[in-house]
């Protein structure tokens, strides 16, 4: 079980960013996207036979030739502004029957993630995942941000468009992040090492199903980026996000008409503070929360 | 528990070399369990390990089909006087890598094996009057070239479709190529209808290469008369109803089925066969 690494980068200290699968992939597409667009260099992985079960074989001729598995990659980036290293994992290392990783596996990852970030003089680490929201789904998602750290907290503050755990209603700055974007952040700091996670919203219909939702993870490289100081081309994710609303808008309109008006509800909904006047009342708000999670049975929950 | 060792032996065989085969305990047409079965039966092979559950398997309860509670098991046999080493073992659920390479670890520690067949069964839409055919993928081009001696289907290019994944065998295969380890996943095609049941047929032609590859002389009398005792079924499912002749003969034309056609096709055989697990 390891880490291989083609080359050693020289970095002058550099933020860790780091991505795995999740709900709506919003964490993951906001990383690779970053990725993408600074054109970031391959530089190690992790060797993935231990984490994972393959995904594909190749026989050519009756001899086997390659056994692929999902893949667990580091890239770096020397921006003018900072130095950035990435890590990209395809697939959480998951245990049977669970969706997110979790136990043995999970922390030996994380550490393994780590382990590089360290070595390089990683100054900071950030996930990404994402924040089920009751929101609706033409409303502009916000950003949660959990720091490893009360240092962090006047920071993140200042961040656009995002909130903290304390600011929404109810929750008293409690919650879960589930999964390595989450873990990552607490073996960070049993390393010494600040870290943050900042998860776009997706509205709660839409987290149970197979599709992405870009339009958290544009949210989210928004705020990435004004926090790295580093500015980047939105056109792609733009596209993206275009062609998710269009999906997404088609699925909408054949949702039943009574639930339709039941999620249209939302728009008008504030959970986080600071609230804005709104046309409904608190009443009124509590009645639509309630229905809305009667419909789905679930809570807001993040990743 | 989990500080102990991860596998027990019961007795240390003692081998130059030998080669080991691989079944797993769930298979189409139970080919896997019935080939491994077979020869520890006909060659009165002799345990001696097993690998411990506790890593690989969840162990939250039982499995019971057919009223009986099951639990996985993944035990070490040996047959000194043929040289060989046999492992039969429920399909791991955790940890694979670390499962396939003790495989590989006791095998070669205790067994000094050389080579390795995965034994398996696959799907097939053809058939089951058509001969079974045995398919072979080497590790390694020195194995190719000992297959080539054989009849068997060699020539295979496949890549796994999208939201498929390789089988266990091919994964152990790939472990052992990194081992220096030469290895051939053998897999016979099985009538899609025969998969929940059993296919005597597809026993046999893995056996026959086996015993040849192996020099193990079996007398296959036995297993014969089972052929014979399927196919007398099977007659007499097809002049019983008519349908399911019907079903079999566009099969035997090279002609498809619909989805519906296949369904009606197996719940009609494993009715009537009776589903075994």
């Amino acid at each position: 079980m390891g880490v291989r690494l083609y080359e050693e980068p020289e970095l002058e200290n550099p933020v860790l960013i780091a991505g795995w699968p999740g709900i709506g992939n919003v964490g993951i597409i906001a990383v690779d996207t970053l990725r993408g667009v600074l054109k970031a260099e391959e530089f190690g992985e992790i060797e993935p036979w231990d984490f994972f079960y393959p995904k594909k074989i190749l026989i050519r001729n009756g001899e086997l030739k390659d056994l692929e598995f999902p893949s667990n990659k580091f890239y770096f980036k020397k921006t003018e502004e900072r130095d950035l290293i990435f890590f990209v994992g395809e697939e959480q290392p998951t245990e049977e029957g669970r969706a997110y990783a979790e136990g043995r596996k999970a922390y030996q990852m994380a550490n393994l993630v780590l382990d590089v970030a360290l070595k390089l003089r990683c100054q900071r680490a950030y996930t990404s995942g994402a924040a089920v929201a009751p929101i609706h789904h033409t409303m502009k998602p916000k950003v949660w941000a959990v720091p490893n750290t009360e240092a962090l907290i006047d920071e993140l503050r200042g961040y656009e468009n995002t909130i903290l755990m304390s600011d929404i209603e109810g929750r008293k700055g409690q919650g879960n992040i589930t999964g390595l974007n989450g873990l990552l952040l607490g073996v960070a700091k049993k390393r010494g090492l600040e870290a943050v996670c900042i998860m776009g919203e997706i509205p709660v219909y839409l987290q149970g199903l197979p599709l992405p939702y870009p339009k958290g993870s544009k949210s989210v490289l928004e705020v990435l980026t004004a926090s790295l100081g580093v500015r980047i081309e939105m056109e792609g994710i733009i596209e993206l996000v275009e062609r998710s609303e269009r999906e997404v808008e088609n699925l909408y309109q054949r949702f039943p008409l009574e639930i339709r008006e039941q999620l249209d509800k939302l728009k008008y909904v504030t959970y986080a503070r600071p609230a804005e006047p709104g046309p409904i009342t608190e009443e009124d708000k509590k009645r639509i929360l309630e229905d809305i999670d009667k419909f789905f049975k679930k809570g807001p929950k993040e990743d | 528990m989990s500080q102990e060792s991860p596998f027990r032996i019961y007795a240390k065989p003692e081998f130059q070399s030998s080669s080991l085969i691989v079944g797993w305990a769930e298979d189409a047409g139970k080919l896997g369990p019935k080939v491994v079965d077979y020869l520890n039966k006909k060659l009165e092979a002799q345990d001696f390990g097993e690998i411990e559950p506790v890593d690989f398997f969840s162990l939250g309860g039982v499995l019971v089909e057919n009223d009986v509670a099951h639990f996985p098991e993944s035990k070490f046999h040996h047959c000194q006087a043929y040289n060989l080493v046999i492992f039969k073992s429920s399909l791991p659920r955790a940890e694979w890598y670390k499962f396939l390479n003790l495989v590989l670890d006791v095998a070669e520690y205790y067994g000094h094996v050389k080579e390795l067949y995965t034994v398996g069964g696959m799907i097939s839409f053809g058939a089951h009057t058509a001969p079974r055919e045995l398919f072979a993928i080497a590790n390694s081009p020195e194995m190719k070239q000992v297959l080539s001696q054989y009849d068997l289907a060699r020539g295979m290019d496949y890549q796994t479709p999208p939201g498929q994944r390789p089988t266990l065998s091919s994964f152990l295969l790939w472990v052992a190529k990194r081992r220096n380890i030469a290895g051939a996943s053998l897999w016979v095609p099985i009538p899609f209808y025969l998969v929940a049941m059993e296919d005597p047929q597809a026993w046999k032609k893995t056996l026959e290469f086996l015993d040849k590859r192996l020099d193990l002389r079996i007398d296959f009398t036995d297993l014969d008369e089972e052929i014979e005792r399927q196919n007398e079924k099977m007659a007499q499912l097809r002049i019983r109803f008519p349908e399911i002749d019907s079903y079999i003969r566009r099969l035997e034309s090279n002609l498809s089925l619909t989805e519906e056609e296949s369904e009606r096709l197996v719940k009609a055989i494993e009715e009537s066969l009776g589903k075994r697990d």
